[in-house]
């Protein structure tokens, strides 16, 4: 299920964010809101892509660097909360 | 903050303890860079001094007493800065508002509480309730809690690791923030996340890196201040306008600065937070600046309001949302500027052109977001190109607009800001080169996209390695500073950094603080942060002469006067005014036989303020001239103090027919200083605001020529004559703008100048008597505009007396009333006596002294001497 939901924010994320860029630069690690990949506006985009496509609620406090920094941690969140129970908040 | 200890990064191998002392030695620098240039404040030296030696300790302890240690450091910088008692007191109310976020009881509740106390706070720092601390704590309590405890709370909330009592005072308690309290907002869970997240070395590193960046930012910023940034209304051309929106720009430099010192000290201790002020002169769109400026501010708005806001509304979908969140970040964001001014300054000023600075920036950040919603914009992760013509003008346009918004939130009003556009039209010759030229340069500079990334490690040539660039900028500080090295070879470069080694007041800022002697500035929101320093130090009980039971309002032209018989405490000195209304011991209205008489008129430095009775100049010179006389000379003199805070030339000649006359003195020295304009039409609009009658038929001639008469109508304010006759025509009554008034009345400045001149030398002369100008300021530099006023008075015939070069070469710190008071002191007064006795020896002729002498005769010694 990570491997999707990392397949899935990564084609998104450099769909929206960076056209045109090397996928391969955009690793799993790769800090996207203290790099400046992910501004304020990017992250909501973001949010509600994830809302959309993987069912699940996201809570205004989850959009922080310590829940969604990087593709991993994003993977992380979603399974997680997919695994409580959809759209129910953590 | 589970130390990250890596053991490796704190070993004391050679490499480690040579890094070490290359950060601690460039910190070394960077102290004699902020001596050499008296930065910010002496505490500011002080807390930089204690970060330097706890520096070098706490780089070679242990990992796990490093957080402790930073926390006895703060301790330290709280006692340094503010005392034992006041250090104590914050230390004392910080921990009990740091009890109550973790008391057992829920959440709301805690957060009532703490509502509660913040409640009972604002009422001392309103001075309603007084306690046993003084005001000093109040900014840096606020500093550090006012912001912060919000956050807190929320990380509470919201994360699952408590914090540990070390973690939380080294929050709250951070080192810097005791002279920096505008750097009220970090991120706890950054401060936290981020703390020795690298390899200690390259933290330390980056962290002198963004130290020496401060300084040079603190540095360009006094510049900018001392020759750049102007006074609205003497604007008089295009170039002028050009100038001065930009400089009021600039002058943002002195926060971005201090920013970067406070992130860099930070730094030092392992804090390894994000990048603030990145290159903000160079944001291209209004979201751009927003995520470059202060992005500590930026990150509590998102956190605390804007996704919040977003996630509670996006069932009226996403752009609607989107669009409600971003207005109510930015209402929050002009309302919490103001809570926080109330902290930091007192009063809690909601201005009208700081609602439509915010509301304007929030518009065009709107605007950006929706669009950034439906094309986002493209990033990139590797290199960027060289040079973009696109990038070039949209940064270029976007500094342009971002300077006029600026002047706007820094005006003094709004109809102050529209008025200066009035000079528009005037192109001067240059006006238009200078226009090109900075166009052309910053474009050059704008179509690149620099960019500072951290420091990855790799091996780099030496220019290159952040240490020696930081070294090299401290070294180049430290040898442009030392200017006795090339004042011989550049004489003007020498002055002007010299210049920039001293923290004083421009042009602009010393008039208001002028005016606010006699004005009671009551408009501190509008205040320069430097003039802000100035005032703030001050004692409570320092008000203004016109608060005081001295002072006499009157309802003609003469404006005021000081009460007779009036016994005060001003300025923590005793002042007494006699019976005739003058800061003077008792005298009698008919001259004595055998007296020679002078009568001084002029400002606060001739009435004495901030010195005792008896040791005015006036008292002085009378001393001076009678000791020198002798006892055996058939004349004594009597100088008698006419002098009152604040007073123009318009009030001295008022002043001159009201009642000096009346005590036939022998000669008149009238007094003022460089900036007599200013106070001069500040008078005259207040006159012609209120209706009060011009009783000179010339000087009302010339009023109603400049049309500010229309300052005294009874409609609404506003600006431009046409727009007014417009309106007037359709019936509505309008009045002119007292910002357009004060702008027209200063175009004439020289007219008014000298009409003053003339018609104090023709009543001089109707009366028989020299006319002398005695040209004497506070214990300042002398001002350049100084030869014009002397240049006018002597054309309107008057002998000058030329003191305005009096200070120079001198101490001037130990000549005044105060640090933050430019008064001359009871030294400095007897100086000036002795000055003017010289004068008066040399022109005796002129003087009419020695006819005086001639006719008067011999008196007993007992009657000579007072």
């Amino acid at each position: 299920m990570s491997d999707d939901v990392r397949a899935t924010v990564k084609e998104f994320i450099l769909r929206e964010f960076l056209p045109g860029e090397d996928p391969a630069e955009l690793t799993d690690a790769t800090p996207l809101i203290t790099g400046g990949v992910l501004d304020s506006i990017a992250t909501l985009k973001l949010v509600l892509f994830i809302e959309e496509r993987f069912g699940i609620t996201l809570e205004a406090h989850e959009v922080s660097p310590e829940h969604v920094n990087t593709v991993a941690d994003i993977a992380r969140l979603v399974d997680a909360k997919k695994a409580k129970g959809g759209r129910a908040g953590v | 903050m589970e130390a990250p200890a890596r053991e490796a990064d704190v070993s004391l191998s050679a490499r480690n303890l040579g890094t070490i002392a290359l950060v601690t030695a460039q910190l070394a620098l960077t102290l004699l860079v902020v001596h050499a240039f008296r930065l910010e404040s002496r505490t500011f030296f002080d807390v930089m001094l204690l970060a330097t030696g706890g520096f070098a300790v706490h780089a070679l302890l242990p990992m796990r007493y490093r957080l402790s240690f930073f926390v006895l450091l703060s301790v330290a910088s709280l006692v340094l800065a503010l005392g034992l008692r006041d250090g104590g007191f914050v230390l004392l109310l910080g921990l009990v508002l740091i009890a109550v976020c973790h008391l057992p009881i829920p959440m709301p509740l805690r957060a009532l509480l703490l509502l509660g106390i913040g409640a009972l706070f604002a009422v001392f720092r309103v001075g309603k309730l007084s306690g046993p601390w003084s005001m000093a704590i109040w900014p840096v309590l606020g500093s550090m809690f006012m912001f912060r405890l919000v956050v807190y709370l929320y990380a509470l909330r919201y994360e699952n690791k408590r914090p540990t009592p070390a973690q939380a005072f080294a929050y709250f308690f951070m080192l810097p923030n005791v002279c920096f309290p505008l750097y009220p907002v970090v991120d706890y869970s950054t401060f936290v996340r981020a703390y020795y997240d690298r390899e200690a070395l390259s933290i330390y590193e980056t962290g002198v890196k963004w130290i020496v960046r401060g300084l040079v930012h603190l540095i360009l910023y006094r510049f900018v201040y001392l020759y750049l940034a102007g006074d609205p209304a003497e604007l008089a051309s295009l170039g002028d306008l050009v100038q001065f929106v930009l400089a009021t720009y600039l002058l943002y430099l002195r926060v971005s600065g201090q920013f970067h010192v406070i992130a860099g000290v930070l730094h030092l201790f392992g804090f390894r937070l994000p990048e603030t002020h990145h290159l903000y002169y160079l944001a291209s769109s209004f979201t751009d600046f927003w995520r470059r400026i202060n992005i500590y501010w930026k990150d509590f708005m998102m956190k605390l309001v804007y996704y919040p806001s977003f996630f509670r509304l996006r069932r009226f979908g996403g752009n609607l949302a989107l669009v409600a969140a971003t207005a109510i970040v930015f209402v929050a964001t002009w309302v919490l500027h103001s809570y926080q001014w109330f902290w930091l300054r007192g009063g809690f000023p909601l201005a009208p052109q700081d609602a439509a600075f915010w509301a304007v920036l929030g518009a065009f950040v709107v605007h950006g977001s929706l669009r950034e919603m439906k094309s986002p914009r493209k990033r990139r992760l590797g290199a960027a190109s060289f040079w973009s013509a696109s990038l070039a003008f949209r940064t270029v346009r976007f500094f342009a607009v971002m300077c006029v918004l600026w002047s706007l939130w820094s005006a003094e009003s709004v109809w102050a800001w529209i008025t200066m556009w009035i000079v528009v039209g005037n192109v001067a010759p240059g006006d238009l080169w200078l226009v090109a030229g900075l166009l052309a340069v910053g474009l050059l500079i704008a179509g690149h996209e620099w960019s500072v990334k951290e420091d990855d490690g790799k091996p780099k040539p030496l220019p290159l390695r952040p240490a020696f660039q930081s070294t090299a900028v401290l070294a180049g500080l430290l040898l442009l500073g030392s200017t006795q090295l090339y004042a011989r070879q550049g004489p003007r470069l020498a002055a002007t950094v010299e210049s920039l080694q001293r923290s004083t007041l421009n042009a602009r800022d010393a008039a208001l603080q002028h005016k606010g002697y006699y004005e009671n500035l009551d408009n501190s929101s509008r205040m320069s942060a430097q003039l802000w320093d100035v005032q703030a130090q001050k004692p409570a009980s320092w008000i203004g002469l016109s608060q005081t039971r001295a002072a006499r309002f009157r309802e003609d032209f003469l404006g005021g006067d000081l009460q007779p018989g009036a016994s005060i405490t001003f300025l923590d000195k005793p002042l007494t005014v006699n019976r005739w209304g003058m800061r003077d011991r008792d005298t009698t209205r008919e001259k004595p036989p055998g007296t020679y008489r002078i009568a001084v008129l002029g400002p606060s430095l001739v009435m004495g303020s901030g010195v005792a009775d008896g040791e005015t100049f006036s008292d002085f010179l009378e001393q001076r001239l009678n000791e020198s006389a002798g006892p055996a000379s058939p004349l004594r003199y009597e100088v008698l103090n006419f002098g009152a805070a604040g007073y123009t030339l318009f009030q001295q000649l008022a002043m001159l027919e009201d009642r000096v006359f009346d005590f036939q003195p022998d000669v008149v020295f009238i007094t003022d200083s460089p900036r007599a304009l200013e106070p001069m039409v500040e008078q005259l609009c207040g006159q012609i605001y209120r209706h009060v009658e011009i009783p000179y038929p010339t000087l009302a001639a010339l009023l109603r020529e400049s049309g500010v008469m229309a300052l005294g109508g009874t409609g609404a304010a506003v600006p431009f004559q046409s727009v007014r006759s417009l309106l007037g025509a359709a019936g509505v009554s309008t009045r002119m703008p007292w910002s357009e008034a004060e702008r027209r009345l200063r175009m004439n400045g020289d007219a008014l100048v000298d009409w003053s001149f003339a018609e104090l030398a023709a009543s001089l002369r109707r009366h028989d008597m020299p006319a002398v100008f005695v040209a004497l300021d506070n214990v300042v530099d002398p001002l350049p505009k100084g030869k014009a006023i002397v240049g006018q008075a002597r054309r309107a015939g008057f002998l000058v007396f030329d003191l305005y070069d009096l200070w120079v070469g001198r101490d001037q710190r130990s000549l005044r009333i105060a640090s933050a008071d430019n008064h001359p002191n009871a030294v400095a007064t007897r100086l000036i006596a002795e000055r003017l006795l010289e004068l008066i020896q040399q022109h005796r002729v002129e003087l009419r002294i020695d006819a005086a002498a001639a006719k008067s005769q011999p008196v007993s010694v007992k009657e000579a001497s007072r």
